[in-house]
This record gives C-alpha cells, sequence and structure tokens, in this order.
C-alpha cells in the first residue's frame, strides 16, 4: 500500500498524467470505461410462451441482438442513463408474428435484467 | 534542469512500478492459426498451425487465480488472428463476467458488421487495427489480394463505435515508408482517431526479411514525421513502446519509454506458457498454467524482467543512456541475453 502512495507522488512528480493508460508494443488500446450488462427475456403476452428471433436494438447505437430459442438475450453497452430498446419481430411468420414495442430502460446499478411481453396483432 | 529532475522522478517511478508489479495487461495467445501469411509476422504463425486453440475454460482457470484483480485488468485476445476461433465472442463474454475487461489485435479480413455487433455485445471494449500501407503495399505485405478492402471495412466499423478504444497500428518498414503521409492522409479522411507505428524488429518470420528493415535515415525520418504530426492534433499519433529513441523521447510519445513486459503485462501463451509479451523470446517463460498457478508464478517469478540490470552487457554496457533505457524493450534479447538485437538509439545516432 504504502509503495503505491510513492508510485502516485512520483506519478504526479513526473508530469506523465499518462503512465497509468498504457498499451504493450503490439497489443490493443486499454479500456477505461465504465460499460453496463443488460439481460432478459421475451415473452408472448397471450401464452407467456419464450419467443425466439426478436431482434432486440439499442436505438441510439447500431448493436442490436436476437432472442434465442429460451427467449433470452443479454448484451454489455456503452454506460448511460437510459436506453431507449426496441423489440422487433423480423423473421416473419418462423417464431410467431409480434407487434413492435418501443421501450426506455432506466437502470439502476449497472446490471439490469428485465422481460418484455410482445402482443399478436 | 527541469528534464532531467523529471527524468530522475520518472526512473524512480518505473522502480516502483517494477517493485509493485501490477497485473493491469494479460495477453492470451488463443490460436496461433492464421488466415494471413504475412511477410514482417513476428510470430510466425500459419492458415494450417498444428497447435490446437487453448480451450476457453483453461484460460479461464488462470484468469480466475488472479485474485484481486486491478480495476483496469485488461485480457488482449491475440494470436495467430483471434478472428478465426468460432467462439471468440464467447471467449470476450465470460472473460469480462470473470472480472476483467477485454481487447482483441486482429488483421481485419473477418471483421464485418455482424462480427462488430457481436463483439460489442461480448463487451469488447478496446480494439487495434493492422494496416500496413495503401492497397498495394498492404496487400504485398499481407500477402492477400483483399487484405486492405476488407481492413478498410474494418476500420470504418470500428472508428463508428462510441463503445470502442480503437487504433490503429502500422508496421512501418522500408517498402511502405515513403507512403507514411499518404496513410495519414488516408487514416484522417477516414475519421481514425489514433494512429500507432512501429517498425520491424527481425524476430519470427521477419527475420527472413533484412530488406524490410528500416535503414537509420529511414528511421529519422520516421521519429520526425510523428514528432511533426504530433503538433498538429489532427490525430493521436504515437511511436509504440517498442524501444527506446533518446533525443525523441518526449516528441513522439505521451510518456517516456518504459517497457513494462513482466512488470505489468504478463501472457498465457498458446501452449499454456507464462511470460510476458508474446513476440519475447520463449526462452523467457516463467512457468504453465497447466503446471503452476499463474497468479502464483506472476507474483514470485518474473525477476528477469523486474530487474534488468543483466541487460547491461554487450553494446549496452557502456552506453550513457542506459539508466534511461534499460536494455530496449525484452522482446530484443534472445535468451542468452549476450547483446541487444536492436538498439534504436544507436540508429538515431550511429556515433553517440
Amino acid at each position: 500500500m504504502k509503495s503505491k502512495w510513492i508510485r502516485n507522488i512520483l506519478r504526479g512528480l513526473s508530469v506523465t498524467s499518462m503512465v497509468f493508460i498504457f498499451q504493450a508494443c503490439y497489443g490493443s488500446p486499454q479500456d477505461m470505461k465504465y460499460d453496463m450488462f443488460i439481460e432478459g427475456l421475451v415473452k408472448a403476452s397471450a401464452t407467456g410462451e419464450p419467443i425466439q428471433g426478436i431482434k432486440v436494438s439499442l436505438t441510439d447505437t447500431d448493436q442490436y441482438e436476437f432472442t434465442d430459442e429460451m427467449g433470452k438475450f443479454s448484451f454489455y453497452t456503452d454506460l448511460s442513463g437510459s436506453y431507449p430498446i426496441l423489440f422487433e419481430d423480423t423473421d416473419g411468420g418462423q417464431n410467431g408474428v409480434f407487434m413492435a414495442v418501443d421501450t426506455v430502460l432506466i437502470p439502476e446499478n449497472n446490471s439490469v435484467y428485465f422481460e418484455m411481453l410482445l402482443d399478436r396483432p | 534542469m527541469f528534464g532531467l529532475f523529471k527524468n530522475r522522478i520518472f526512473r524512480r517511478f518505473k522502480k516502483t512500478e517494477a517493485s509493485i508489479h501490477e497485473l493491469n495487461y494479460l495477453f492470451w495467445e488463443c490460436t496461433t492459426r492464421c488466415n494471413l501469411n504475412c511477410l514482417h509476422c513476428g510470430s510466425d504463425c500459419s492458415k494450417d498451425s498444428s497447435t490446437q486453440d487453448m480451450p476457453l475454460s483453461d484460460f479461464l482457470l488462470a484468469l480466475d487465480t488472479i485474485e484481486p484483480k486491478s480495476e483496469n485488468l485488461m485480457v488482449v485476445l491475440t494470436g495467430g488472428e483471434p478472428l478465426m476461433r468460432k467462439d471468440i465472442e464467447q471467449c470476450g463474454r465470460e472473460i469480462r463476467k470473470h472480472g476483467a475487461r477485454w481487447g482483441m489485435v486482429t488483421n481485419g479480413y473477418l471483421y464485418n458488421q455482424d462480427k462488430h455487433n457481436a463483439l460489442i455485445n461480448a463487451g469488447m471494449g478496446a480494439l487495434t487495427i493492422s494496416l500496413d500501407g495503401l492497397e498495394i503495399n498492404h496487400n504485398w505485405l499481407r500477402n492477400n489480394n483483399n487484405s486492405f478492402a476488407r481492413t478498410d471495412s474494418a476500420i470504418a466499423l470500428a472508428r463508428g463505435s462510441t463503445r470502442l478504444n480503437f487504433d490503429v497500428v502500422t508496421c512501418v518498414n522500408a517498402r511502405n515508408i515513403d507512403e507514411i503521409p499518404l496513410i495519414y492522409n488516408y487514416l484522417l479522411s477516414q475519421s481514425v482517431k489514433a494512429w500507432r507505428l512501429f517498425t520491424i524488429v527481425p524476430i519470427g518470420r521477419a527475420a527472413n526479411s533484412p530488406d524490410l528493415v528500416l535503414t537509420n535515415q529511414q528511421f529519422k525520418y520516421l521519429l520526425d514525421f510523428i514528432s511533426h504530426t504530433r503538433k498538429l492534433k489532427t490525430i493521436d499519433i504515437k511511436f509504440s513502446c517498442e524501444g527506446y529513441v533518446g533525443p525523441y523521447e518526449s516528441k513522439v510519445r505521451d510518456t517516456g519509454f518504459f517497457c513494462r513486459a513482466g512488470i505489468n503485462i504478463g501472457s498465457v501463451l498458446i501452449d499454456g506458457s507464462i511470460s510476458a509479451c508474446p513476440n519475447i523470446d520463449r526462452s523467457f517463460v516463467q512457468g504453465n498454467i497447466y503446471t503452476d498457478n499463474f497468479f502464483e508464478v506472476w507474483n514470485t517469478k518474473f525477476q528477469v524482467f523486474r530487474d534488468r540490470k543483466w541487460t547491461k552487457t554487450g553494446r549496452c554496457a557502456n552506453c550513457n543512456q542506459y539508466a534511461d533505457c534499460q536494455g530496449n524493450g525484452m522482446h530484443n534479447w534472445y535468451g542468452d541475453k549476450a547483446n541487444v538485437l536492436v538498439c534504436h538509439n544507436e540508429k538515431i545516432n550511429p556515433a553517440g
């Protein structure tokens, strides 16, 4: 612990604020951003059955994910105060036909789980 | 006077860092397979590598020995070409779940929209794409006529991401040195924010291509170009940490030279070997995850990386800049420890 204090003082004195942000010669940069883990389950409102193949998109980025056979989805994304999310049925009638839903998710910490119910037309 | 003071403090800082040796950056050589056959490859990998990819579960066991993990512990997937692994998204996702951040170095050939999306979803936070020239030279060096077009698409995807800390690296060599300004213009036109340049070190397959090594004059030209371009503030351009560059130290990088191999940087190599950067001579391996506890090895071995006095030999023995350089980058040493392979400072000032 004492050594870390000394290191921090030396860092300040050497006027090299970037000394903790480094990358190996042949490596990638470091990731210094905070992120958010969003996961959930999409079900049919009428039956409660999970729906596969629903496209879950963050509408303010180009990120998307499709629900699996259990209706589950999950992804990491930039940390933000709110997430506009669009649920769309893009596979035609393959897993039933459902209406799209737009929603805004406001998470309370850096990991969130929620369920979405979709209606048939 | 101030510069001298700063240098002394920085030396002391490096010594303290070596003493603390906090692991912040861990390479995982997850495959040695590659879809290209680059002339300058430092790892000498191949399309049909006989070595199997390391199972994800084996790496995770090693990762889990690191306790406590530093807040920003970064796992960097490297190879070979990491995108050759079919389970690359799963690898990243599990690494993130196990408490580390992760990034990747890629040639970009297999990096398309779907892959980009899947990797971001899996928590990828940093990406480096290699670009070694404009179309003709890049394709020549990469031994593939479609390589530039693929890399160009990959760069367009990566630079558009708000999530990624993204940069382009260019391996500068005798073939592409004259088009460095053109590459710069290309990167500006692509809105790339960060560009890192390094030179060919005669290791791996590159050892068979001495004609690609920069002359002293070309090397100085490169450093002058970086120094000049940094002043323009149009792109975050820097010389990599591959070596100590004497009078250019404060001009071509954000910080002074500090080879952090084995001090903050470790690696798990394809066969389970525990080392520092993957391009360091394999005789410096410190253990193996299949027989040793990774973090115990990190904490109790690696002396050869943390106390570099042994490098004061050969042409380093009487160098008046040894205190700042300390034997150059560790990848410039073979296991016999007889002499440094490349002295960057000597290239700048041959008589010095």
